[in-house]
């Protein structure tokens, strides 16, 4: 009984905390005139009082198109893991990931975060937004939506124009790249995690995928979507004309290639026989930011030898 | 565990021996040409042959895989589930529990728990068979199981079955914890212990094959030598004190025996849960309780039982793969309950 009791008045709090929330939303007037509204990558409609000014960037990304858009100076604090461009290495680094401390980034009075949703709850949201603090949820899975995000960040911050310039800079050297490519049969494989930790490759869905295609290849591992582990027999068995490895490698180890090049069994693979193995920076090519494009010409110049 | 009598009389036949070794063999065959790619059987004896032989002109358009990839990963599988569920068979002869296994009494989290820390803290060994890794495991392993006995001795002096899964159970949620901690400090190296916690034998070497084998051979024949003893030990310690065993000393013997297989196999693939609970009991069904038959036809099983699990985490979701962890505890989580109740009927 007292649990059924107790149940009901936790229900009865859910709901009324909701409706709560809603509200807020809903009925915030549009009082003066420099407010605007912003709709983010999540649907979620937020109304801001004027351009940004002091920014919390919690994702390297986001970091990377706040610098490229000449907002840095309005960035006040950053997560943990932006480290581009290297000025953004002077802002004060705060916990970002699954280790977001709220009671920080208060602190800190921003009047916007930008972060995505890969390890945020709607919780840690709600509590930001509730101490009036405006919160952009940002999260690109395919260039289309890079695009659409450096335009949001630019609306966010009043760099419109900014942003309108970098996306049709992007478009047009992705155009120009994938213009110069010849389409065929060829295939990559990607390495995300080497063999020492269990292969991983990035299959469709992934900014990987996305390139190696726009460079007229087909990506190895078209049946896997994301990023997912995989079986060295798979790799040796599709026998793929390319390897791309993420892996940073340690110091006084052999480098991801010569390691790729001298695993058992690999020799007959026409990547390795051919020594077609290279390394690319995985911060260029795994974040939805604009040096996509600089991981997209060093590939282009990886396949085509220029 | 049944104790009627102390049982006298030798073990297999020959001939017993013989099917056991023929139907490993078989699995054995089977988990080498099926996988993520199926390879006829004729291209697999046709690549052994020429590895063997080096007539370069045998090789198939698959021998790459069989031979680099599929026999020393299933050599592996073999050789853990044949060390962990002897383990497991000589645990549960000493404690006289029947749920004695390396994961459920926590000394695999120890084990890791060394790995952990070597990896992060000790030499750089990162590759694993690496000398570092091994040892630190194989010392926390033993340091671990003399923990929670003894804190089990402290606890409850008649060391029941209960008492001693419950340490196991809280030793290893207090073993996380630290690896949890470990992590937060390691930075860098938290990809490297992740693999560690999930227990896979995918990507495994000859290396490892060499490792793995060695150890078998070391402990599997010291604990084979004490097949008598752990059958005294089935009437209680007492008993077996009065004829004529050497409690304390064989009881040392085994369990350093036991932590060495442990921590090499946790070294190589980290942690494989219920394979020692599972398979020891599935060969009682079959051969009774007289450990000179138990342990031996135990290591036939487990190697099968593991090749087997390890097939379905390869193949289950091709082209993707799933840690063999993952199979084996979800079978021996359910086979735990089993037991258990089982156990609690008779005793």
């Amino acid at each position: 009984m007292k649990k059924r009791q107790f149940a009901l008045i936790l229900a009865l709090a859910l709901g009324l905390s909701l409706l709560a929330s809603c509200g807020t939303v809903l009925e915030k007037p549009e009082e003066n005139t420099g407010s605007f509204q912003l709709v983010d990558m999540e649907g979620r409609v937020l109304n801001l009082e004027g351009p940004a000014e002091r920014v919390i960037a919690l994702t390297a990304s986001d970091c990377e198109i706040l610098f490229a858009l000449g907002a840095g100076d309005f960035v006040i604090a950053r997560g943990q893991y932006c480290n581009y461009p290297e000025k953004a290495l002077e802002l004060q680094a705060i916990s970002s990931g699954s280790e977001t401390n709220t009671e920080q980034i208060i602190a800190l009075k921003p009047d916007l975060v930008i972060m995505n949703m890969m390890d945020q709850t709607l919780k840690q949201i709600a509590a930001m937004e509730k101490a009036g603090i405006p919160v952009v949820v940002n999260s690109a899975e395919s260039i289309d939506e890079v695009y659409k995000s450096i335009e949001l960040i630019g609306k966010a911050v009043g760099k419109d124009m900014e942003a309108e310039t970098l996306v049709s800079d992007m478009r047009k050297n992705f155009e120009d790249i994938s213009s110069k490519s010849i389409q065929g049969e060829k295939t990559v494989y990607f390495e995300v995690s080497p063999l020492e930790y269990g292969l991983w490759t990035a299959g469709k869905g992934t900014f990987m995928d996305e390139i190696v295609e726009l460079l007229g290849m087909k990506n190895a591992f078209p049946d896997v979507s994301g990023w997912a582990e995989i079986s060295q027999e798979q790799v040796i068995e599709r026998n793929p004309d390319y390897i791309v490895t993420i892996s940073m490698g340690t110091l006084g180890q052999p480098s991801p290639t010569e390691e790729i090049m001298s695993r058992r069994g690999w020799q007959g693979i026409k990547a390795v026989s051919e020594g077609a193995v290279t390394e690319i920076d995985s911060d260029e090519i795994a974040r939805p930011g604009p040096r996509l494009v600089s991981a997209a010409e060093g590939l282009y110049a990886f396949f085509y030898g220029d | 565990m049944p104790s009627s009598t102390v049982i006298r009389g030798g073990g297999f036949r020959p001939a017993a021996y013989g099917a056991m070794l023929l139907g490993t063999a078989f699995v054995f065959i089977i988990s080498v040409c099926l996988g993520s790619v199926s390879v006829p059987l004729r291209d697999v004896f046709a690549s052994v042959a020429a590895a063997l032989s080096g007539e370069k002109q045998l090789l198939t358009g698959h021998s790459d895989i069989i031979l680099s990839v599929r026999i020393p990963r299933v050599l592996c599988v073999a050789l853990t589930g044949a060390s962990l569920s002897l383990c497991g068979a000589a645990m549960q002869g000493i404690l006289r529990n029947p749920l004695a296994d390396g994961s459920t009494l926590g000394v695999s989290g120890g084990a890791s728990l060394g790995a952990v820390l070597a990896i992060s803290f000790g030499s750089r060994l990162p590759f694993f068979g690496g000398g570092g890794v091994v040892v630190t495991a194989i010392v926390f392993a033993f340091m671990s199981l003399a923990v929670i006995l003894g804190l089990s001795h402290k606890l409850d002096r008649s060391l029941s079955t209960n008492t001693i899964i419950l340490t196991g159970i809280v030793y290893s949620m207090f073993v996380s914890s630290i690896i949890s901690l470990v992590i937060a400090f390691a930075g860098d190296k938290v990809k490297t212990i992740t693999f560690w916690t999930m227990g896979s034998l995918a990507n495994t070497d000859y290396l490892n094959v060499l490792t793995i084998l060695t150890a078998l051979l070391l402990c599997a024949s010291l604990i084979l030598m004490r097949s008598r003893e752990l059958n005294a030990f089935a009437l209680g310690e007492d008993n077996a004190r009065s004829v004529g065993v050497n409690v304390k000393r064989v009881k040392l013997e085994l369990l350093i025996a036991v932590s060495i297989l442990i921590g090499v196999c946790v070294s190589i693939g980290g942690t494989i849960g219920f394979v020692g609970l599972v398979s020891p009991h599935m060969t009682r069904m079959l051969t009774g309780p007289n450990h000179k038959r138990l342990l031996s036809a135990s290591m036939f099983f487990g190697a099968c039982f593991l090749m087997l699990a390890d097939l379905l985490s390869r193949t289950i979701v091709r082209p993707m793969e799933l840690p063999v962890g993952v199979v084996t505890s979800f079978i021996g989580a359910v086979a735990f309950v089993f037991i258990f109740k089982k156990s609690g009927r008779v005793g």
